[in-house]
């Protein structure tokens, strides 16, 4: 009964995303006010019966309804119940249904804070939005519906939730990086609502700004989630494996931090119109693009989805129609975007071209590493693959112009700067920052090595510089006048720095070994003695397994107690490394236990990790950032409303 | 005025670009990236060489399995599933007089994990089961080490191969074969190989 009552209420839910792609439209057309404000009510609607249907599902998680395929395929009796709660979006169907709570629960979030936008912008705003939705919930209804029974044979049990997804990550990871993907469709139905009405002045900008920053702040928390993730439950002790799907939620992030800094442009100086846009139709249209890899099973990689072509098509269809449609209008009605805002080679709208065309470059590198292997297997030239190797060494020379640039930019001024003020400064602190970082990585490690010391130095200019940067403001406005907005730039910023040290560092010093150890036993790495006591059986409610149990001493000093598990789940007859880890600052011990040998001693591999935290401490920061600016005085409410008012 | 012309068809190229990859995502979308059921399908069934469940010396190898159709089934008495579909397995046998070989997977012998599969035990368990719900099983191949459950590709239980005379697969069905399943997907090919 409830599952039938979730598949109704989607249906009522298309129902609503068809009204609200058409009657706004005729409002338009026929200049009905009326007619255009039927818009808000339908999101209203649409969001509704989406939550309704997805809550639905969640029941019939919760109470293990096994009628139901998609419960029966990802769940299991004997599941913890939080895991049955993630299993919810754990398969392709859910997954969908929860990308449709956000599409329209973003949708509202319009309706709540756009009630100042003018009523024409604000209807074209959701109609775009209702539009992508049609397709979206046809989708979900005809060819991937969450709620298709196993009536009448149904199973007496569960095939239980693969046990890589049985993590916390699993329950945090996938909604917050779906909050940025959909997110960005709010930018682009900005966008998309701008160039239909052609009014493509600087409000637009201004409008699409905080959402912008919002849907880009959920991505970089998703993809800093789903990167500590990777490292704490893989097993692999990496944390960027460059793997397809990785690269699909990076290459949105890359194309909104650029739109976040171009629509600045746009707003503030009536420069880079035609090409924010541009940015803020390809953003939303590589989320898709992801989208679709991930789930087609076009790409090989370690995310296995299930493949079935039929889907694909038809999320291939939508892909063209949205993006391709998109596109045309974009090559139709650019070439009537004047901006008007002049600049001299040297002033903050070049730091920020430079900005995009890095970030956009970088977006490109990871766009034909991730298709090239497709498009050279379907020419037919045979399988390829490109790895890890490619794009460390790409981002490597990405990185340094980049960083570079981030110090410098915020310094100087809109319009026009002299170059010769940019001489001695920047020379000084280059010099600072490398002898700090020489220094720091002679005394922690005894030897420097030279990506060590170039993120180090990196990482310390970009740091020095946003300080610097802040006292500047700081005393030319007094420390309580700062806008927030500007505190969060510095965040961002210093997030940044933080990742590129941080990868730097780790990727240079990280010491790993594989030893053979019988309980008793110890082994040495880098002045740590990992001391293996005992081995211990582990019983969960859906796995059993071996822990190892190993302290770990620096000098006489016990630094952490672990226990790292390798279990078995019977249901899905899974083995899974639950490897032990002790966080800290400046370093991780991570151990994982490998298999027992014939001898009856334990393969087990220990590693050093030194400044890995700095890594998601660094994404914690950037998204941090983010949800600043939308806080600052600028996008809260009053204000706007005047300034949009007298625009019109 | 030329500088404009020219920008106007740059404004084309984003949608040029994105025109041919969706060529590419479409030929993409029907080859498999991972060739693991053509790879199956329509390809000779591994060699194997492997005791029969009851009877260690007695071995069944790919010449004593083929020359008839069979369907090939890989179980075990752990798996809820392969109890659901015995019973119509079973049906299938004595009414149909469908060939069916049982390929006898046991989840507890892990070696890495210092587990060894009590074969005495498993002989009771099965004996036990099929005595209840039905034994469709000509006869079971005991694949405690999983060398042919590997070579054929096996995800899990219950997987079944329908192989024809010739030793060749001709279809692979992971999950329960129930009478759904049996109409719409697996009786037409077993009546073309049966023929």
């Amino acid at each position: 009964m409830i599952p039938e009552l979730g598949n109704f209420a989607l249906f009522i839910a298309f129902a609503f995303s068809l009204l609200l792609s058409i009657f706004p439209l005729i409002g338009l057309r026929t200049n009905n006010l009326k007619l255009m404000q039927l818009a808000p009510n339908l999101t209203v609607g649409l969001f509704s019966f989406t939550l309704f249907s997805f809550a639905c599902l969640v029941y019939s998680f919760l109470t293990d309804d096994f009628t139901v395929l998609n419960v029966a395929e990802n769940s299991n009796s004997l599941l913890p119940i939080q895991y049955k709660f993630a299993a919810s979006f754990g398969s392709h169907e859910g997954s969908f249904l929860l990308w449709l709570v956000m599409q329209s629960g973003w949708a509202f979030a319009v309706v709540l804070k756009s009630k100042s936008l003018p009523p024409e912008m604000r209807t074209r705003v959701l109609m775009v939005i209702g539009w992508i939705c049609v397709g979206f919930y046809a989708y979900i209804i005809t060819a991937s519906n969450p709620f298709d029974r196993t009536l009448p044979y149904f199973p007496v049990d569960g095939r239980d939730l693969n046990p890589l997804l049985q993590d916390v990550g699993m329950i945090i990871h996938p909604p917050l990086l779906y909050m940025g993907y959909v997110g960005l469709s709010i930018s682009f139905a900005f966008a998309i609502a701008a160039l239909l009405s052609g009014k493509l002045d600087s409000t637009w900008a201004k409008w699409s700004r905080p959402w912008t920053a919002a849907a880009w702040a959920f991505l970089t928390l998703g993809i800093t989630i789903g990167s500590w993730w990777a490292y704490s439950e893989l097993g692999w002790g990496g944390w960027w494996f460059w793997d397809p799907v990785e690269n699909a939620s990076f290459m949105p992030w890359l194309v909104a931090t650029a739109l976040l800094h171009s629509l600045a442009v746009s707003e503030k100086r009536n420069a880079f119109k035609s090409w924010t846009v541009f940015l803020a139709i390809a953003g939303f249209s590589l989320s898709l693009l992801g989208t679709f890899l991930v789930r087609s099973g076009v790409i090989v990689s370690v995310h296995a989805f299930a493949t079935d072509p039929s889907r694909g098509v038809f999320i291939l269809i939508l892909l063209a129609l949205v993006i391709g449609g998109s596109l045309t209008l974009y090559a139709l009605r650019s070439g009537a975007i004047k901006s008007v805002g002049k600049f001299s080679t040297f002033s903050r709208e070049t730091m920020l071209w430079a900005n995009n065309v890095l970030l956009v470059a970088a977006t490109i590198i990871v766009l034909l590493g991730t298709l090239l292997p497709l498009v050279h297997k379907e020419i037919g030239l045979g399988s390829i693959s490109i790895g890890a190797p490619f794009f460390n060494q790409m981002f490597t020379y990405l990185t340094v112009p980049f960083a570079l640039l981030l110090g410098i930019a915020p310094f100087v001024r809109w319009k026009q700067d002299k170059l010769n003020k940019f001489l001695t400064m920047p020379a000084v602190v280059g010099v600072i920052s490398i002898l700090l970082s020489v220094v720091w990585l002679k005394l922690e490690f005894g030897e420097v090595k030279f990506y060590a010391a170039l993120g180090a130095t990196l990482g310390l200019w970009v740091t020095l510089f946003t300080a610097l940067e802040y006292r500047k403001t700081a005393s030319k406005l007094g420390v309580s006048k700062v806008p927030l907005s500007h505190y969060a730039m510095a965040l961002g910023h210093i997030g940044i720095a933080f990742v590129i040290a941080g990868a730097g560092l780790t990727s240079q010093y990280t010491q790993e070994k594989d030893v053979k150890l019988w309980p008793g036993d110890s082994a040495e790495l880098m002045g740590y003695t990992y001391q293996f006591n005992a081995i211990k059986d582990v019983n969960g409610s859906n796995y059993n397994g071996w822990a190892a149990d190993i302290s770990v001493y620096k000098g006489n000093y016990l630094e952490a107690e672990l226990l790292a598990e390798k279990r078995y789940y019977p249901v899905q007859r899974n083995t899974m490394t639950e490897a032990a880890i002790d966080d800290g600052f400046t370093r991780d011990l991570y151990v994982s236990l490998g298999e027992l040998l014939p001898d009856d001693s334990w393969a087990i591999r220990i590693y050093v990790k030194p400044y890995v935290r700095w890594l998601w401490l660094g994404g914690i920061l950037v998204a941090l950032g983010g949800f600043l600016t939308l806080f600052d005085r600028r996008y809260r409410g009053v204000k706007l409303a005047k300034q949009a008012g007298a625009n019109v | 005025m030329s500088a404009n012309k020219s920008s106007k068809r740059l404004a084309f190229l984003p949608l040029a670009i994105f025109a041919v990859l969706c060529v590419f995502l479409l030929k993409g979308l029907f080859s498999n990236p991972n060739e693991r059921e053509s790879a199956l399908i329509n390809k000779p069934v591994p060699e194997f060489s492997l005791p029969d469940l009851y009877n260690e010396s007695q071995i069944h190898n790919k010449q004593t399995l083929i020359g008839k159709p069979v369907i090939l089934n890989v179980w075990g008495t752990w798996c809820t599933t392969c109890k659901y579909e015995l019973p119509y397995l079973t049906k299938l046998r004595n009414e149909y007089g469908v060939k069916i070989v049982g390929v006898y997977y046991d989840q507890n012998h892990a070696p890495a994990f210092g587990e060894f599969a009590d074969v005495k035990e498993i002989r009771v368990d099965v004996r036990n089961m099929l005595g209840q719900l039905g034994n469709p099983y000509e006869y079971n191949i005991l694949d405690l080490d999983r060398t042919l459950s590997l070579n054929l590709g096996i995800s899990g239980a219950p997987e079944s191969f329908v192989v024809d005379a010739s030793g060749v697969i001709r279809f692979h069905h992971m999950g329960d074969i129930n009478e759904r399943i049996w109409r719409d997907k697996i009786a037409p090919i077993w009546n073309e190989v049966s023929q």
